[in-house]
């Protein structure tokens, strides 16, 4: 039954791949390819679609090793303050004229931001020789307000146009995703599922408890360690591609569960597969509604994604770790 | 020629461990239990009962004194090699993760590369949950789940098993029954079990119990010779009776509770 489930969850994210590459406002054939065809599919949809693909899988993995972490269904990778630290080293970076690295100096603060912040959280959450998932919470939201708080600080006493652009962008856009970036954050996300599925059982340990995850054969507080380092590698790769786009984080993992069962060596690489699929038809649906506007991929994941969330919350015992 | 080992296969020497900031949990504890021995650990709530099973299980590392495995030092072993020879089972189980009763039974087989002789399902079978194999755990009752822990702890396969407070909300019937699969495990595969108790009637079923207080040892041998009225008097603080009844049980009496 639930290898009939899988095969179809894989099939219905084949399909929305394709569509996403092939329909929008200007639907392509891609048995007939013209010349400009070509050049849509190759320097614009599929850098987009991948870029998509990529941040969603970052994104639903590293909320389903996240829920499981810190053992609360709540949890997304954002909770822990990963998105305002990098909105906040973005908006920096330009205010101080950061612009070393050219067009990506927006990306490359974001990285460094998230990357910061993720270290920050672990020292926060750090007591006696091991990360306290309770800590861990507690210091991420507390982090997350002061970030946020002066991230709208800056935006209050500043009229800088580029902080305002590079504050709409960390809202989510993808419009302006093409190769450059591909290359390293691929690097990061295959690294960050590598250690997370090497290590789902552990991760299925911890979720019964530290106890019994420590009678099973397994070192606690190491193995906490290698998943939160899994999560903050691959959230931190997701802002630098296209910003913070919410709900992906928290709703993936509960959609699998829901699906296909608790089990780690499953939840996790099936999240980051529904990851993807959601957001490149979240953005599929944020270019071809009224074209040529587009809209936000972050609005529409949160508009299609909340009502979702609810539907699935007044179901028992769905919203669980 | 290789030599039998006859020796005690868990040994704690001098033992004495304290929460951060706090007073001495364990004080210079040492006891050691033998191959197949049943021991039934008794004391007060916060006696220290919990820490000397966690640090037994080497879930926490004393401040001062050894443990021994098989008369080795527990922090030199792998943690996957301590795991096939020592268990240990929280006293608090809070899974809210919609994991199937087989998933979580299935997780005792975690240390292992190639699986022991008894499948899952044997497992689930043993502690009476073949119909709810398939089951989610979260839709479970507290006893059930607990039933499908101590699934897991038996197809882990360990020799000595460090069981806090197991029976905790089982009903009389699974409390008995889960004792007796322990001893069949005793009889066909020579386990030893520390199991930490609060109830004086279960205490009594045990061939060996020790008495604990503040963390030192108050007692420890035959119920006989430790389960006094004297000695429970030190230990919970309450005038009890112990009595034989016509047949063959003993059980304490107390007066009229209220």
């Amino acid at each position: 039954m639930r290898t009939v489930r899988f095969g179809i969850f894989i099939i219905a994210a084949a399909m929305i791949l394709a569509l996403a590459l092939f329909a929008g406002p200007r639907m392509i054939n891609p048995f007939h390819l013209s010349g400009t065809e070509r050049e849509i599919l190759f320097a614009i949809r599929l850098p987009r679609v991948v870029v998509a693909m990529l941040m969603g899988m970052a994104l639903g993995a590293s909320g389903a090793i996240l829920q499981g972490v810190l053992r609360n269904p709540l949890a997304d990778p954002y909770i822990l303050g990963i998105s305002s630290g990098a909105s906040l080293a973005a908006a920096l970076g330009l205010m101080s004229g950061f612009y070393f690295f050219g067009s990506l100096s927006v990306p490359v603060a974001a990285f460094i931001g998230a990357t910061l912040v993720s270290l920050l959280v672990g020292a926060f959450g750090w007591k006696r020789g091991g990360l306290w998932p309770e800590r861990l919470l507690l210091a991420g939201i507390g982090l997350n307000f002061l970030f946020s708080a002066v991230l709208m600080l800056l935006m209050s006493v500043s009229s800088d146009e580029g902080l305002r652009r590079a504050v709409l962008w960390m809202f989510g856009d993808l419009s302006m995703a093409d190769w450059t970036l591909i290359p390293p954050a691929s690097a990061f996300v295959v690294v960050g599922l590598g250690i997370a599925f090497a290590r789902s059982k552990a991760l299925n340990a911890l979720i019964l408890g530290d106890e019994f995850a420590h009678s099973l054969g397994f070192a606690v507080q190491r193995e906490r360690l290698f998943m939160f380092a899994a999560m903050a590698l691959m959230t931190s790769a997701s802002v630098s591609l296209g910003g913070t786009i919410g709900f992906i984080g928290l709703l993936m993992p509960h959609i699998v569960r829901f699906l296909l069962g608790a089990d780690s060596r499953v939840l996790i690489p099936a999240s980051a597969v529904a990851g993807g699929a959601f957001l490149c038809l979240a953005d599929l649906i944020g270019r071809s509604l009224m074209p040529p506007m587009e809209l936000p991929s972050g609005t529409v994941t949160a508009v299609i994604g909340a009502p979702y969330f609810l539907y699935l919350l007044r179901r028992k015992d769905v919203l669980s770790v | 020629m290789f030599s039998v080992y006859s020796g005690p296969i868990l040994e704690l020497r001098d033992v004495s461990y304290r929460y951060p900031g706090h007073r001495l949990i364990v004080d210079k504890l040492g006891f050691s239990i033998g191959n197949g021995e049943f021991i039934g650990l008794l004391g007060a709530n916060g006696s220290g009962k919990s820490t000397i099973l966690k640090l037994a299980a080497g879930m926490l590392y004393p401040a001062a004194g050894d443990i021994r495995l098989w008369d080795k030092p527990l922090p030199a072993y792998r943690n996957k090699d301590r795991a096939k020879l020592l268990c240990y089972f929280p006293q608090h189980l809070d899974v809210n993760a919609p994991f199937t009763v087989r998933e979580i039974v299935g997780m005792g087989l975690y240390p292992y590369d190639i699986p022991p002789q008894m499948t899952v399902d044997e497992a689930v079978e043993m502690v009476g949950l073949g119909e709810k194999a398939g089951a989610y755990v979260t839709n479970l009752s507290g006893g059930e789940r607990r039933r499908v822990f101590i699934a897991m702890t038996l197809i882990q396969g360990a020799g000595i098993l460090l069981l806090d407070e197991p029976l905790a909300n089982l009903d009389i019937k699974y409390q008995i029954e889960f004792l007796r699969l322990l001893r069949g495990l005793q009889e066909k595969k020579g386990i030893s079990v520390i199991m930490a108790l609060h109830d004086i009637n279960v205490a009594l079923q045990f061939e060996k119990v020790m008495l604990i207080k503040e963390g030192s040892i108050l007692g420890i041998g035959s119920p006989e010779t430790v389960l006094t009225g004297e000695m429970i008097k030190q230990a919970f603080d309450v005038a009890v009776e112990i009595r034989k009844s016509d047949r063959g049980g003993t059980h304490i009496t107390h007066e009229r509770w209220f």
